[in-house]
């Protein structure tokens, strides 16, 4: 065949509905419309078995099918010659279509329709173009392809990196200057709380810093449970996926203790990239952007392999720390308590932690700040090392062994932009300190 | 089968249309329609399509005379599919309005759906137009959900 399957790339992304034909024992035609067709590799497609029984038993029974594809680009159409080869209900193939649907299905706002119960496999026979009598515009290649030397040098940033901080920044400035796209968040996995927790983003009014994913929710908590990249490409029209949080809520904070959750209202497409080292969740690279289709194939090769890149940073970032760590920390006495009063108020059913009646951080980070707090208020220090944090926090939270790099990350950055009295600097690996302008009083709220 | 006014509301929406044909060897072909005409018996419809973008959806049809005609609301998804013996008639200047009137609203449709504009024209094109005559014996609910696949047409709620 002249027209391979890798050339129809743009037809697989589940913009544009697919058409099915097949034919009954006795020749009776039928079509439908198809929600998803996955390119399994060069000879074959998958199609999502969730359509109608009449195609279903149409293919049993006579294994020649019909499909045109469109190219969600240029709106270019092919037509293919398939056949039955047979169905798969369990397996790595049979996830990646359920995931691939679930995304495509959300993004025509139809994922409560469609539930996966199977996929038909097939082999290609046939692909012609179907002739079109408008020049079509080929907008995918207007874009320039991803530089690889662009992608190793973002790649030796991260890697050089010296703490969570500069790692996570690093990433987000390879999704910008790389890949050039604007709008993006790092995500850490938090499996004390089962979320997903903003830790750096670029491209927001509003930084998200802290703010929340629950479970498997939307496109980010699927990437993070399923360990898969997934995108959806055309948002025109879906309401956006369900992490967004009206504008109000920056000025709910303190009620209700959720930061809003950053959100491009244009967003057209979206990618949830999941950063794993070795096997292990360390949390999830979003972005998004107000073009259609703005993630094609090797710019998701170029975020999976920074995601991975970064995912490994991290856990090494966090076995130096424990490594290079003292055992105790000096006990230089903190400088006498002069000024107005702070007051730090830790909420014990969600380890929650306003300063001065402003919301900062739940979860672990919270729990943290509150130890530090009882140190300097009990010791006089203002020093602390993570080996100390970890044998405090780490029977309650078991979480923090691997990820107290990052929980302390978050908890930086969240005193920095509330512009808090008091800040967390790093002063080394595996310690730091909290500078603290004026007396702190620590309060207990909550059984 | 005839169409009852449900079905005749449906069709006077702004839609998109698909059809299938087949071969004598059982092998599907499939093109997308650009227009249609029910005829005033309300059992039969002209389905129009382009036979210089489907040729093969032209041949099956002379060869073997038998369609499948899938019509969607592209705003909520509803569909209808018609099924039954079709032949191929001689295009009028009428079939010709019907072809450009459904296309303006198709576009216009998918515009305000949110479709580039630009992408719509390679599927509607009234270049080389056809008219298939369905004589319709099946009529099927095609919307996705519960009642996909089942009958529908005379006697439905």
């Amino acid at each position: 065949m002249s027209l391979r399957l890798s050339d129809l790339a743009s037809c697989f992304e589940g913009v544009i509905p697919s058409i099915i034909a097949t034919a009954s024992a006795d020749g009776m035609p039928n079509i439908s419309y198809l929600s998803h067709v996955v390119r399994v590799d060069d000879a074959h497609v998958a199609l999502s078995n969730q359509f109608f029984a009449k195609t279903a038993a149409n293919i049993r029974a006579n294994p020649k099918v019909t499909l045109i594809l469109v190219d969600g680009f240029t709106g270019a159409q092919f037509l293919l010659d398939i056949g039955f080869v047979r169905s798969v209900d369990t397996g790595p193939l049979f996830d990646r279509i359920a995931l691939q649907l679930k995304a495509s299905s959300a993004q025509v706002g139809m994922s409560e329709v469609m539930r996966l119960r199977s996929a038909d496999i097939f082999r290609v026979h046939a692909i012609e173009a179907v002739p079109s009598d408008v020049e079509t515009i080929p907008a995918a290649a207007s874009r320039a392809p991803v530089s690889l030397p662009a992608l190793s040098e973002a790649i030796r940033a991260v890697e050089q990196a010296a703490d969570a901080g500069g790692i996570i920044d690093s990433l987000l400035a390879a999704v910008r200057q790389v890949l050039g796209y604007g709008n993006a968040l790092v995500l850490i996995h938090d499996s004390h709380h089962g979320c997903m927790v903003t830790a750096g983003s670029i491209g927001y009014e509003h930084s998200g810093l802290g703010s929340e994913i629950a479970g498997s929710e939307g496109l980010i908590g699927s990437a993070a449970a399923t360990a898969r990249t997934i995108k959806v490409n055309d948002m025109s029209r879906l309401r956006r996926f369900g992490e967004a949080i009206g504008q109000e809520a920056e000025a709910a904070e303190n009620l209700t203790r959720t930061v809003a959750f950053p959100q491009l209202p244009a967003a057209m497409s979206q990618i949830a990239v999941p950063m794993i080292a070795r096997g292990t969740m360390k949390g999830v690279l979003f972005i998004e952007s107000a073009e259609r289709l703005a993630f094609r194939e090797d710019d998701e090769a170029a975020l999976e392999i920074l995601a991975g890149q970064a995912a490994g940073a991290l856990a090494n970032s966090e076995r130096e720390a424990a490594a290079a760590e003292p055992a105790q920390a000096a006990r230089s006495a903190a400088p006498t308590a002069v000024g107005r009063e702070i007051s730090v108020v830790h909420h014990r059913y969600d380890d929650s932690v306003f300063v001065d009646g402003t919301y900062i951080v739940k979860g672990v980070a919270g729990a943290l700040l509150r130890l530090m707090v009882e140190w300097h208020l009990a010791e006089g220090r203002n020093e602390f090392t993570n080996r100390e944090m970890r044998l405090a926090a780490g029977a309650r939270m078991p979480d923090i062994k691997d990820n107290l790099e990052t929980r302390l990350l978050l908890l930086r950055r969240r005193l920095e932009e509330k512009q808090a009295p008091l800040r967390l600097v790093r002063i080394g690996r595996g310690r730091v300190r909290l500078n603290v302008d004026g007396a702190l009083t620590l309060g207990t709220a909550g059984a | 089968m005839r169409l009852d006014d449900k079905l005749l509301e449906f069709l006077g929406r702004p839609l998109m249309c698909i059809i299938a044909g087949a071969d004598a060897g059982g092998r599907p072909s499939a093109g997308r329609g650009v227009g249609f005409d029910v005829q005033e018996d309300r059992e039969t419809i002209d389905v129009i399509f382009s036979a210089w973008q489907s040729p093969r959806l032209e041949a099956d049809i002379r060869q073997t005379g038998r369609v499948a005609a899938t019509f969607v609301s592209p705003s909520d998804y509803v569909s209808f599919q018609l099924k039954g013996r079709a032949s191929l008639q001689e295009t009028t200047a009428r079939h010709r309005d019907c072809a450009e009137r459904f296309m303006a609203a198709a576009t216009n449709e998918l515009e305000a759906l949110g479709v580039p504009r630009h992408i719509i024209p390679p599927w509607l094109t009234a270049r080389g137009i056809r008219v298939a005559r369905l004589a319709i014996s099946e009529i099927y609910v095609q919307t996705p959900g519960p009642l996909a696949g089942m009958l529908a047409g005379a006697g439905s709620p």
